[in-house]
């Protein structure tokens, strides 16, 4: 009776994190979408709704854009990835109070959920930003000007909702309540994202307050890299880049101070 | 083997803010092939003791050497999906560890013997049914150690044998913890049992012992 045992392989320390980020993934995939094949439908057709939703809110209300920049397109490839950003950041904040009871499996590290929740929200969310170029290219011809530039915003995207999901994870843990503020908070961000409109059209000193905002910088580039010479943009990589850094660095940081006290009851 | 060398463990009340000392200096050394029963009364920390050993908690003081690869606790519903299958969590078990996926699933499938209700949702078994999936479970991958907090204790007696007769297999490579304080499953799964009690773990050579010591508390 049963004498086989299923061996396991042997494998170094990287293999065995992105194993544990692909078991974690899936397990995410199948409790938010359920166990048939069509829930994965979903996972792409809830931000496909909403980008879709805007853009053709934003089209009938007929606002007119500068040198014929298509309204719907402009505005999807707006929020599409603010939509990302802002699902990366909420999925993290949640990833520890959440997935804790995972932790009896002790190969699963802290930053194992974040990282698997990041990966699943950036997962369902490029598809529809893709969709969106691409329908652009078929529909009305729009190249992106910069295809390289506008997949590094993305990543800059998301490594910044990443770095501040992960620290406010961690944060939790020392302070319950501040989960209620997660949700608010994203909303807030919304205008202050620069996702919604150039800061071209801004008073100087709006844009110089705006310009604080590592994310209005990822949006601009991102705009930048779509409509090329079109439109004036404002951004400025290194900035992004810095607080790409500074984030991840304090989120690690206060995961590990955050460990001891995680209670997995 | 497993060492254990003076850990001390509390846990800070959310209620008055006070330091709750759990354990109070815990040696001890597991190795490998040993099958040990740790004794102990409701609240004497046994449950604090499992997640220090698996390492789910780190002790407030002392270490805890590791050179086996550990089970998580294998209790309660720990380590579980409640609202997926019994097929979906023996996939998730295969992908984190690293077991081959169609094999493990069949494996549990046998080994549990859920029949149907291996395909229903977790949160629909009886407690009895959640132990034989949390044994296949652990089962289903080569662990070095087995943490086993009261999960043996619902089973039927058939299943038992099967439980003893995998460790027994088994044996040459896993050692096994079993948490308990039922003495009978100690005496009928274990070859040596420690006391655990004011915070402190007592070992006996002898499983007869141990018991006429805890029964005598």
């Amino acid at each position: 009776m049963s004498g086989y045992v299923p061996r396991r392989r042997q494998a170094s320390a990287l293999a065995t994190q992105l194993r544990v980020i692909h078991a974690l993934v899936i397990r995410d995939m199948q409790l938010r979408f359920g166990q048939s094949r069509v829930g994965y439908v979903w996972l792409v057709a809830e931000p496909a709704i909403l980008a879709l939703g805007v853009s053709t809110i934003h089209w009938l209300a007929g606002h007119g854009l500068q040198h014929n920049i298509p309204v719907f397109l402009f505005y999807g490839l707006g929020y599409a990835p603010f939509y990302m950003f802002r699902g990366i950041l909420t999925r993290n904040a949640g990833a520890i109070s959440n997935g804790r009871s995972l932790l009896y499996h002790n190969a699963i590290r802290l930053h194992d959920l974040n990282m698997s929740r990041t990966v699943l929200e950036a997962a369902a969310c490029m598809p529809v930003i893709l969709l969106l170029v691409v329908g652009g290219i078929i529909i009305g011809g729009y190249w992106p000007s910069d295809p390289g530039l506008f997949v590094f915003s993305l990543v800059l995207s998301a490594l910044l909702a990443h770095g501040l999901g992960t620290l406010l994870a961690a944060l939790i843990v020392f302070y319950e309540p501040l989960e209620r503020f997660v949700h608010p908070f994203t909303y807030l961000m919304m205008p202050i994202s620069g996702a919604f409109g150039m800061l071209d059209s801004l008073p100087e000193s709006a844009r110089e307050l705006l310009l604080w905002n590592p994310l209005a910088h990822v949006h601009e580039a991102m705009r930048y890299a779509q409509w090329g010479d079109l439109i004036v943009a404002y951004y400025n990589i290194p900035y992004v880049l810095l607080w790409v850094l500074i984030l991840n660095f304090m989120g690690i940081m206060a995961l590990r101070a955050a460990r001891p006290y995680v209670t997995t009851d | 083997m497993i060492e254990l060398i003076d850990v001390w463990k509390s846990y800070r009340s959310h209620r008055t803010g006070l330091q709750n000392q759990i354990l109070r200096g815990v040696h001890g050394r597991i190795r490998k092939g040993d099958h040990v029963g740790i004794l102990g009364r409701n609240g004497s920390g046994k449950s604090t003791l499992m997640r220090l050993l698996s390492g789910v908690d780190n002790p407030t003081h002392g270490i805890i050497r590791r050179e086996m690869s550990i089970s998580w606790p294998i209790g309660g519903s720990y380590g579980l999906q409640q609202v997926a299958t019994g097929a979906t969590n023996a996939r998730f078990i295969a992908r984190l560890y690293g077991t081959p996926v169609q094999q493990t699933q069949d494996f549990v499938e046998e080994f549990a013997e859920l029949g149907r209700y291996f395909y229903e949702p977790v949160n629909t078994y009886s407690s009895g049914m959640v132990s034989r999936l949390l044994m296949a479970l652990s089962f289903a991958v080569d662990f070095d150690c087995y943490l086993v907090d009261e999960a043996l204790s619902t089973g039927d007696a058939r299943f038992a044998a099967k439980c003893r007769h995998m460790l027994e297999v088994r044996r040459e490579n896993a050692a096994m913890i079993l948490v308990s304080h039922n003495a009978q499953h100690v005496r009928q799964y274990c070859d040596t049992a420690a006391i655990l009690r004011n915070g402190m773990l007592e070992f006996y050579e002898d499983v007869d012992e141990a018991i006429a010591a805890y029964q005598g508390l």
